[in-house]
């Protein structure tokens, strides 16, 4: 069976223990049968015990369970020690070919020493320079991945939570983390549930589980025990969850790791993270790098003993030739070419956790996104009103720059006090200089908006309500479903009470009695009730939440100030009310999102909605963001539009909104066929569970998926995902642990910037890799002759590594800052299949063609060199033997003059010198051609990329410098050459640029020629 | 697992051999026979031309060197100086007793003498005998004679042990050849280095004198004087202590001639001396 039915699944028993404590098991679970799946799905809704233990606790008490249980938090989940980490950087592929070939290099020395020749201690330089480059490069990667987890851990730092306790029968406030089982603990509206606590008593006590259960409504919590499971009781708080409103009091049953969600926490962090494509990617090359090495290696050892080396000699060629394939800048540059684009895109409030996550996004063909707070803004607002039988618009945008509706109207005013009073919401204290949108409220979601939206229309609502005394309230129940308040008016003479009333508008319309149109009342005939039920279907139709107002002042004989109210008996009118208008809500898209979906579409990526929220609602915003796009239409819509059942359509439906509950009874392949079927897709009213399998259906697609989520039971969905993205702000630190983004700005468009980015990079990473590559074989080329014709060596090894971690880097990174060549957001995303980041036509462009024609400048620039001072090419031929012979202190050369062993090293290292100048000079040629694949350099403009020139330019300052610093010819073997021998390779870097220019050329066009096909990479 | 894993996991098996020779598509490699007629022709162009570019551009430089005297001199002057016989480690060691234990340098010595063997100077036309005048003028370039009678004990006539068996050892000393090179100033040569053990030290040479005669230089080139022969001076060791190891470090005096510390044979040689008296 293929591997992605093999996932590990974890289930959770607890179970009763004779002291009170909860005992834990977890049970992991493997399938490899994809009918199981659903029902281990399902067993991840865990079922657990909840027990109360312990009593309420002393101080002295307190203190010793502290001790035993440790503080109250959740530890962060185990990583692998530091030194297992750095370990792991020495340890690749790459990095394994190093050591060993440090080691030939020891050992040769070793013998060496031990023959007692301790004339040269190359060797042993060389070796010490291997260990130093796999020592710092491994250095390099620590530090990068140990940034990368410092910016995680700095998530965890957030301001130390406070818990109100009463120990001793006082009340304390005292940091969260130091509470312990058996501590009796408030908490109100606003809070955050300090640990697992069991309720004993409670006042309109709301909580928001939407974390834990994926649950987006809030849940009442009361003392009495509803249920067996500790999750669907209503006695329960869980650590971590929000109080919404209300205040309780209870007892702490679990604390620290040992609370439901630090057990679930701990379970996603076992689902083994995926590895992401280019990890994968670049892990493939490295090996057939590695491989490629040794085949290379092996045969030229093998030529070497057969020509008659001795063994020591042959093993230090196969040395030399693993040193001169191995690109050993290539991890050094992939690594900062990553963490340059993880920079750019942590300044645009995406912050990569891993940083190949960055190209993943770039590949990335579906995304699974929340709607909640990633697609819309996360508040309620006041978006339509209804009154004066017409629909206003009120102003959604985030930064209230839209436009406003007329408020002249009487109405208008009768509404706006209503609003004002009939709410209990209020502002939390010392906000007066926070914008309004952003000031904290307590209260629940839709009584915010209301307070937010009569604040920024009428100014000061809280001071307005001061003035107005209430009199009585009837909060909003389920049963009434309206909320009630009975006033004093503004003016003290008048000595009028007003009842101000909001509830469902059906409820609201039952108690009035007349309507209120342009200041007048009418009365409420059919007409008006008709107009009302229209406005009302058209409002709830946008899958807004609509209330509706009405309002009555109280006849002042009857109800003469200082009247007792009741609201048990309700001694006052609440019908024959007069009715004012309809308010309705939405939590409306941000305003960058239908851009940001829209440029998805054009680059061909999959928007999914994902949300526990109303299909309707959901259905209206991914229809005003553009997911389901205009004038596409559902099975329903059609149904609804042609007047047919729904089974009768048989026309293509392209979007389709699926609930949780049609999801439920779904085969997997059904709902692949589903996704296949239906390009616009919104799934609604679905729990966390559920998004796993629609993240794994769009994987059995093909399709590298992007997933968004905030809630702790999110994480398996965010694991599973090729990417995983987290909330910055609403995330829980689960979904943070185990997402490879995190959005900081919970802003959807931020992906999409993430994505374009991706792209980007894996396309200059492409040029840096070729341009990489490229130089292997003129440093190769060098051995390969040397063994085989027996020319004195044209090119040392420390100067090969001189190439490739000094000189090279700089300009290979530069070509990280390129812009792209044409819009990449118009393209298709990658088909991680067949667009390989290293393809074969790269690998042979690069080695075969552009490298060939570096080793011939080298050897051009060598025997020029080595015939101006003396050795005529084909007097080479052959030498290497005399050449090398250290007690031959007389060898003629092809004028009869006579060089002693010492002349001749130095002679070879200018060799190496003017090799390493003529493999510099090529490469600035070579980063030219690399600015572009398509495009002709002249199109994409040769200074745009500033930091490439800076990087050439720096190149030729560090050539110089090696060439000419006093003291390099003995330290490093760079010899200080002629003018000259820097000229020599130019006609070959021209000739290297005019034919790149041709292949571009060839390749824009004739598309599809066999030219393209052999050339373009 | 992601679909990349995915898709290689399906492709992995078994696919090599169909990546060898695919018979359905008659590819072998990955690609058909017509597909690998022009890439093979293409690269069979591409690095055509690329070898006729790199033969061109030899062939340019060749050109603009003369055959007569290198473009640059500045890696192989000053002159080394070269000892013979050429042994491992620069090490002389041998008992007198044992011949076989000097075989090689007398082997070695004598080889390199041959060139200077009187029947090899005959040809009027190619030496002179440079009767002590500076041989400067212009368009001359016969080759003095170097006779090898003139280094005496050393010479292999006298002795054809050059003094091996007598534990008082000889070696051959030269200056190198370096096309052009005038020495200034006379050239005494002197052994230094712990003199007591070293004892006295025999120089022959031209007349005896102790120094390479100016009048062989300078040196023309292989084309011009191919049978060139460049004075010699031998070193005796006439009263080398026995069982012991004797380093002996030999320099060239001349006014262009300089050391470096780098390269031991740049105007001076070093030699160890053993020599088991048994």
């Amino acid at each position: 069976s293929s591997p992605q039915d093999q996932y590990e699944m974890y289930s959770v028993e607890m179970e009763k223990q004779g002291n009170g404590a909860m005992d834990v098991k977890i049970k992991k679970k493997k399938t490899n049968k994809a009918a199981k799946k659903k029902e281990k799905l399902e067993s991840m809704k865990k079922e657990m015990d909840v027990v109360s233990g312990g009593s309420r606790t002393g101080v002295a008490l307190a203190g010793e369970i502290l001790l035993r249980d440790g503080p109250n938090e959740l530890k962060p989940p185990k990583g692998t020690p530091e030194y297992v980490k750095f370990a792991r950087q020495l340890a690749g592929g790459l990095q394994c070919l190093m050591w060993v070939a440090a080691a030939i290099c020891l050992i040769a020395f070793g013998i060496q020493c031990g023959q007692g020749d301790l004339t040269s201690a190359d060797n042993l330089y060389l070796a010490i320079a291997l260990i130093a480059v796999v020592v710092v490069t491994g250095c390099f990667g620590y530090y990068q991945e140990f940034k990368s987890t410092n910016i995680i851990a700095s998530f965890k730092n957030l301001v130390p939570q406070q818990a109100t306790v009463i120990r001793d029968g006082d009340k304390f406030q005292i940091n969260a983390n130091q509470l312990v089982v058996g501590d009796l603990v408030e908490i109100k509206g606003g809070d955050r549930v300090p640990a697992d606590i069991r309720i004993i008593t409670a006042q309109g006590c709301k909580v928001d589980n939407s974390s834990l259960t994926g649950e987006s409504e809030p849940q009442t919590r009361a003392p009495e025990c509803t249920h067996e499971s500790p999750l669907e009781t209503r006695n329960i708080a869980f650590f971590s969850t929000m109080c919404l409103e209300g205040t309780a009091t209870g007892i702490i049953v679990n604390t620290g790791d040992r609370t439901i969600i630090g057990r679930i926490a701990s379970l996603a962090s076992g689902v083994e993270n995926e590895k992401t494509p280019i990890a994968i990617e670049i892990e493939h090359f490295v090996d057939i790098i590695a491989g490629l090495a040794i085949f290379f290696g092996g045969t030229f050892f093998v030529v070497a003993m057969v020509i008659g080396y001795p063994f020591l000699k042959a093993m230090v060629f196969f040395m030399a030739i693993v040193v001169a394939y191995v690109p050993e800048g290539l991890l050094a540059t992939v690594t900062v070419c990553l963490s340059l684009t993880a920079k750019r895109l942590a300044r645009k409030n995406c912050v990569v956790k891993n940083l190949e996550a960055v190209e993943t996004l770039g590949s990335t063909s579906v995304i699974c996104s929340d709607k909640t707070g990633t697609l819309t803004q996360n508040r309620m607002t006041v978006s339509h009103l209804w009154f004066d039988n017409q629909i206003h618009t009120a102003d959604t945008t985030e930064d209230q720059s839209g436009q406003s509706f007329d408020q002249s109207s009487e109405t208008w005013r009768a509404l706006c006090k209503i609003v004002s009073l009939c709410n209990r919401a209020f502002f939390k204290s010392g906000q007066d200089n926070v914008p309004v949108p952003k000031r904290i409220v307590i209260g629940d979601a839709s009584e915010t908006a209301l307070l937010k939206f009569s604040e920024i229309t009428l100014g000061n609502v809280m001071e307005y309500r001061e003035r107005c005394k209430k009199a009585c309230e009837i909060p909003f129940n389920s049963t009434n479903k309206f909320q009630l308040s009975i006033h004093e008016l503004e003016d003290p003479r008048d000595p009028r009470y007003l009842l101000v009333m909001k509830g469902a508008p059906e409820r609201i319309l039952e108690r009035c009695a007349t309507i209120m149109i342009k200041g007048q009342e009418l009365p409420l005939d059919e007409q008006w009730k008709e107009a009302f039920q229209t406005a009302y279907m058209d409002l709830g139709g946008l899958g807004e939440r609509v209330l509706g107002f009405c309002h009555l002042y109280l006849d002042p004989g009857q109800f003469p100030r200082g009247f007792a109210f009741d609201t048990e008996d309700m001694n006052f009118p609440t019908s024959g009310l007069c009715f004012a208008g309809l308010i309705s809500m939405i939590d409306p898209p941000r305003a960058t999102v239908p851009d940001a979906v829209m440029k998805c579409r054009t680059a061909g990526i999959r928007v999914i909605m994902v949300t526990g929220d109303h299909p309707i609602t959901a259905k209206a915003i991914a229809a005003s963001v553009g997911i389901i796009s205009e004038g596409s239409e559902t099975v329903e819509d059609i149904a609804a539009r042609m007047r047919i059942p729904v089974e009768q359509v048989n026309k293509e439906a392209r979007a389709c909104v699926v609930n949780g509950g049609q999801l439920k009874d779904m085969e997997t392949e059904e709902l692949v066929e589903i996704l296949k079927m239906h390009p616009e897709m919104v799934f609604a009213r679905t729990s966390p569970q559920q998004k796993l399998i629609i993240v794994e259906s769009c994987q059995k697609l093909g399709a590298i998926v992007a997933v968004t989520g905030d809630g702790v039971n999110d994480s398996p969905a965010l694991k599973k995902a090729d990417i995983g993205v987290a909330m910055g702000i609403a995330g829980s630190d689960a979904a943070k642990n185990a997402a490879d983004m995190i959005l900081l700005d919970d802003n959807f468009a931020s992906i999409v910037t993430g994505v374009e980015q991706g792209r980007l990079i894996f396309d200059n990473l492409k040029k840096s890799i070729a341009y990489t590559l490229t130089k292997n074989i003129p440093e190769l080329t060098p051995y390969l002759i040397y063994i085989t014709v027996s020319v004195p060596l044209p090119l040392g090894c420390i100067t090969i590594l001189f190439i490739e971690l000094c000189t090279d880097i700089f300009p290979s990174v530069s070509l990280a800052y390129e812009k792209a060549e044409s819009d990449i957001m118009h393209l298709k995303p990658r088909n991680p299949r067949r667009d390989r980041l290293v393809n074969e036509a790269l690998a042979v462009y690069s080695y075969f063609q552009i490298g060939a024609i570096q080793s011939f400048a080298g050897f051009t620039d060598y025997f020029t060199a080595m015939a101006q001072e003396g050795w005529f090419p084909l007097l080479c031929v052959g030498l290497r033997a005399q050449w090398e012979n250290d007690h031959l202190q007389d060898l003629q050369d092809s004028y009869g003059q006579e060089w002693t062993f010492g002349q001749r090293l130095y002679q070879e290292y200018t060799c190496y010198t003017v090799f390493f100048i003529s493999i510099e000079m090529c490469q600035i040629s070579d980063v030219l051609i690399r600015k572009t694949r398509r495009l002709s350099v002249f199109q994409q403009g040769f200074f745009r990329n500033k930091i490439l020139v800076i990087a050439i330019v720096f190149q030729l300052c560090l050539g110089c410098f090696l060439c000419y610093c006093p003291g390099m010819p003995n330290i490093f073997n760079f010899m200080p050459i002629r003018f000259q021998w820097w000229l020599v390779p130019l006609p070959y870097g021209i000739l290297i640029f005019v034919y790149d220019e041709i292949r571009k050329l060839g390749v824009r066009r004739h598309p599809g020629s066999w030219w393209d096909k052999e050339l373009y990479y | 697992p992601s679909p990349m894993a995915r898709g290689k996991a399906k492709e992995g098996d078994g696919n090599w051999k169909k990546f060898i020779w695919n018979s359905e598509k008659k590819e072998f490699l990955g690609r058909t026979g017509g597909s690998w007629f022009k890439i093979l022709l293409f690269y069979l162009i591409f690095y055509g031309c690329l070898a006729g570019i790199f033969i061109g551009t030899i062939q340019v430089m060749l050109l603009t060197i003369s055959e007569y005297e290198p473009k640059y001199q500045d890696r192989v002057a000053p002159p080394g100086l070269t000892v013979v016989p050429q042994v491992l480690k620069t090490e002389v060691s041998f008992s007198i007793s044992d011949p076989k234990t000097y075989e090689e340098y007398v082997e070695g010595l004598n080889r390199f003498l041959k060139n200077y063997d009187n029947s090899q100077q005959t040809d009027e036309m190619i030496f002179d005998d440079c009767p002590g005048a500076f041989n400067n003028a212009q368009g001359q370039k016969k080759v003095c004679r170097f006779r090898r009678e003139w280094l005496e004990n050393c010479s292999g006539i006298l002795d054809s042990s050059y003094g091996y068996k007598d534990g008082k050892p000889c070696v051959v000393v030269k200056l190198n050849r370096i096309l052009g090179f005038k020495p200034k100033a006379i050239i005494p040569r002197k052994c230094c280095k712990n003199v007591d053990k070293i004892g006295t030290v025999e120089y022959y040479g031209l007349g005896g004198y102790a120094g390479f005669p100016l009048q062989y230089y300078p040196y023309y080139g292989k084309l011009l004087q191919p049978k060139y022969l460049q004075p010699l001076m031998a070193v005796q060791f006439t009263n080398l202590t026995y069982d012991t190891e004797v380093r002996v470090e030999c320099k060239v005096y001349g006014e262009n001639i300089h050391y470096s510390d780098k390269d031991r044979f740049q105007g001076r040689f070093e030699v160890k001396f053993d020599i088991k008296s048994s």
